[in-house]
């Protein structure tokens, strides 16, 4: 079906799958917006579920493979794991009840686990009300505790060098903006180049080599001394790893508010206001700034994204008690369960993140689109 | 070039007919990259990287004499043999720094002494006779393992250039031309998807459950980094279908694809090369993190993360494991990126004038 007069496709009527509640007229368009991207969000967060359900499936010779590196397995100790794990179901009825539970399935093999059935106690209650199972490396530990035992850790982490990314990368590429084309500009953009041109966890490890090994001003790993958890120690063993965790956020900040003050600083009403004889502060914080930073907010759930997958290398480099480390264990035991979980678990973050970020700039930027895009 | 009658200074000086110079846009563009010595400097280096990856079988075998897959145990976590004698004094000196005296920096004179002695002895030996950059943990030579690495490197850089670069220009130009349509709708919803769910964390899981080799990890990296190119593209769509040579395209009756192939392509064709080019840089990135995490590249090949892999637990004591592949990899990227910069701004030609 192909549309011959596609120059002038723009002018087709916008129409809309799912979302009848999108057309009731006494619905403001901006929270229309919102609802759109919060469905389009669940939508998202479904496709993710489904995602991390067939990497289950997936996997080559499937969940039981580890049982391959045992010489004593035999076809009746697999076929009784499979029952017990309920793997011999088919595959829809295993996504319906890793989603939704199995507790209110029938109890017959055909809907339910063997664990299921032997004891309701151990039935799995979903994801949908946070049960992702029970982890195979950690001995039968549930993944949701381990999970949310190592939560606080990693979002230390992110949050502060979120937070580092900003105060770095806001005046770098403030300066950068305004001094364009002498020399704080130029060794502003050369070294964001030149850092930019190795892995960031590789920065890391040398840090921790110079810093950590040689001159001992860092610890080499973890969030504290063992038996001493006070402010100012949890902050020494912060600092290394937020610093370079935040390497590629304040690298995107600066860049992202260089390019955008640039284009403001050419827009007559910045001329206006400095014909008016305001100083170049006021300009630069009124005029300037607050219109550059509407892109700056979005750049806030990329950069919250790139933090979250980075967490897996930085994690590990500096050895911090996190979800990073737990995916790393996960993925070398091949923990299916947990992997699963911490993939959901972080794309639910990620996706979250994104539509917050949305929603903010929507209400912040009175110009935003929120119609389907097409530009 | 002026001729004598125009020698005359004037403010804006008419040029004649005949000064008009003809010159094509890859001609202008390959002009203004020779003027350009850094562009020129990165284009070499890249060049080099490249040479040496594709000859390291030559290079290992006849140049260093190191079999990179050949270990020896007598040699394992060796020292850079320049540095034999000068690296437990260095060790010496730090653990001075670490005690409360402080640095003794008198040692500084002896270290530098016994580096230059042992700089003499290997360049006297010939570059065959000393590990370079020092021996890993199985004995094997790290600097002809670093050359080798660049096979694995280089090729899996191109490889999801190439892979990127064919998805990205071709969903773009699908959601462009189908622009509001479900198909435009559902493009947007997988970029969006990508967008939003941690990537390197599926690219793990993906790498670690298949352990695929340099092409298929290129094929999985690749199918993640297409999503910034294909925005690109279907914007330029957008800004170029409304121009009037597309429209007086379509009044000489062109069909679609034609104007798409045609039109619009070479008008995107500088983004997408540039494009190509920063997304090597960024996946040689990222394959040197999933190996360094042991999920890429398997051992017994050598690429640049697999050979910091091993160095997690013992980095202080052999830093050599884990500068050496981190310099080839700053070599390699930055010559990249100093391409890829040279390249847009030769390949744009509103700026070529300037």
């Amino acid at each position: 079906m192909v549309n011959s007069n596609w120059l002038m496709v723009s002018q087709v009527a916008n129409y809309h799958l799912l979302f009848t509640i999108y057309h009731l007229p006494f619905i403001k368009t901006m929270t229309r917006y919102i609802i759109r991207r919060s469905l389009q969000s669940l939508l998202l967060l479904w496709i993710a579920t489904l995602i991390g359900f067939s990497i289950y499936q997936a996997a080559p010779g499937g969940p039981l493979q580890f049982m391959d590196d045992d010489p004593r397995r035999n076809a009746e100790d697999l076929n009784r794991l499979n029952r017990l794990y309920g793997l011999d179901r088919t595959i829809l009825v295993e996504y319906v009840s890793w989603s939704f539970g199995e507790d209110w399935l029938p109890a017959t093999p055909f809907w339910q686990s063997g664990r299921c059935m032997n004891d309701v106690q151990n039935c799995s209650r979903g994801i949908t009300r946070l049960d992702f199972g029970r982890s195979f490396y950690f001995q039968g530990e549930s993944v949701i505790s381990l999970i949310v035992e190592r939560m606080p850790a990693t979002f230390l982490l992110a949050f502060t060098s979120l937070v580092l990314s900003a105060v770095i990368g806001v005046p770098l590429g403030i300066i950068s903006a305004l001094t364009r084309g002498r020399w704080p500009d130029n060794l502003i953009r050369v070294s964001t180049v030149v850092i930019n041109t190795v892995p960031d966890w590789w920065i890391g490890l040398l840090l921790l080599i110079i810093l950590g090994g040689y001159l001992q001003v860092v610890p080499l790993s973890g969030m504290q001394d063992i038996g001493d958890g006070s402010f100012w120690d949890r902050v020494h063993h912060l600092l290394l790893p937020a610093v370079v965790s935040s390497i590629g956020g304040w690298i995107g900040f600066s860049r992202i508010l260089r390019f955008e003050m640039l284009e403001v600083l050419n827009q007559d009403y910045v001329r206006t206001a400095r014909a008016k004889g305001l100083s170049q502060i006021t300009v630069i914080v009124r005029h300037v700034l607050r219109n550059a930073m509407l892109p700056f907010v979005t750049s806030f759930g990329s950069i919250f994204l790139l933090v979250l997958s980075g967490s897996v290398l930085f994690e590990n480099v500096f050895s911090w008690p996190g979800m990073g480390r737990l995916a790393y264990t996960a993925i070398n035991a091949r923990d299916y369960p947990l992997m699963m979980a911490l993939f959901v678990i972080g794309s639910f973050l990620g996706i979250l993140g994104v539509l917050m970020v949305d929603i903010l700039y929507s209400v912040v930027d009175p110009r935003v689109r929120y119609d389907r895009q097409r530009v | 070039m002026a001729q004598g009658t125009l020698a005359l200074k004037q403010a804006n000086p008419e040029p004649s007919v005949q000064n008009i110079q003809t010159q094509s846009y890859w001609g202008g563009v390959w002009r203004k990259l020779y003027r350009d010595k850094i562009t020129l400097f990165a284009l070499c280096l890249l060049i080099f990287m490249i040479s040496i990856s594709v000859g390291a079988v030559w290079i290992g075998e006849h140049v260093l004499g190191f079999n990179p897959t050949k270990t020896s145990l007598r040699e394992r976590v060796d020292p850079p043999t320049w540095a034999v004698d000068a690296w437990p004094q260095f060790q010496d000196f730090t653990r001075t720094c670490q005690s409360e005296t402080g640095c003794n920096w008198a040692q500084s004179g002896e270290i530098l002494r016994s580096v230059g002695t042992g700089l003499r002895t290997c360049v006297a030996a010939g570059l065959g006779g000393c590990h370079w950059m020092g021996t890993d943990q199985a004995g094997r030579d790290v600097l002809t393992r670093g050359i080798y690495g660049g096979r694995i490197s280089l090729r899996i850089g191109i490889f999801v250039a190439a892979v990127s670069l064919t998805l990205g220009v071709f969903m773009g130009l699908i959601s462009g031309y189908y622009a509001a349509t479900w198909i435009d709708d559902l493009i947007n919803a997988i970029i969006m998807l990508l967008g939003s769910i941690p990537e390197l964390f599926l690219l793990i899981i993906l790498a670690r459950i298949f352990q695929p080799g340099p092409e298929g990890l290129a094929l999985l990296i690749g199918i993640f980094g297409w999503t910034g190119l294909s925005r690109l593209v279907r914007g330029q769509i957008f800004s170029v279908r409304e121009r009037e040579y597309i429209l007086a395209s379509r009044a000489i009756g062109s069909s679609s694809w034609r104007i798409m192939l045609q039109h619009i392509l070479p008008n995107v064709s500088s983004i997408i090369i540039v494009s190509g080019i920063f997304t090597m840089a960024g996946a040689i990135i990222t394959e040197a993190g999933l190996s360094f995490l042991g999920v890429g590249i398997g051992p017994p090949l050598a690429s640049w993360g697999n050979m910091m892999q091993g160095s997690l637990g013992n980095f202080t004591d052999a830093p050599w494991l884990v500068i050496t592949p981190g310099l080839f990899i700053f070599l390699t990227t930055l010559s990249i990126y100093l391409l890829g910069d040279g390249l847009r701004d030769a390949l744009d030609p509103m700026l070529r004038t300037k």
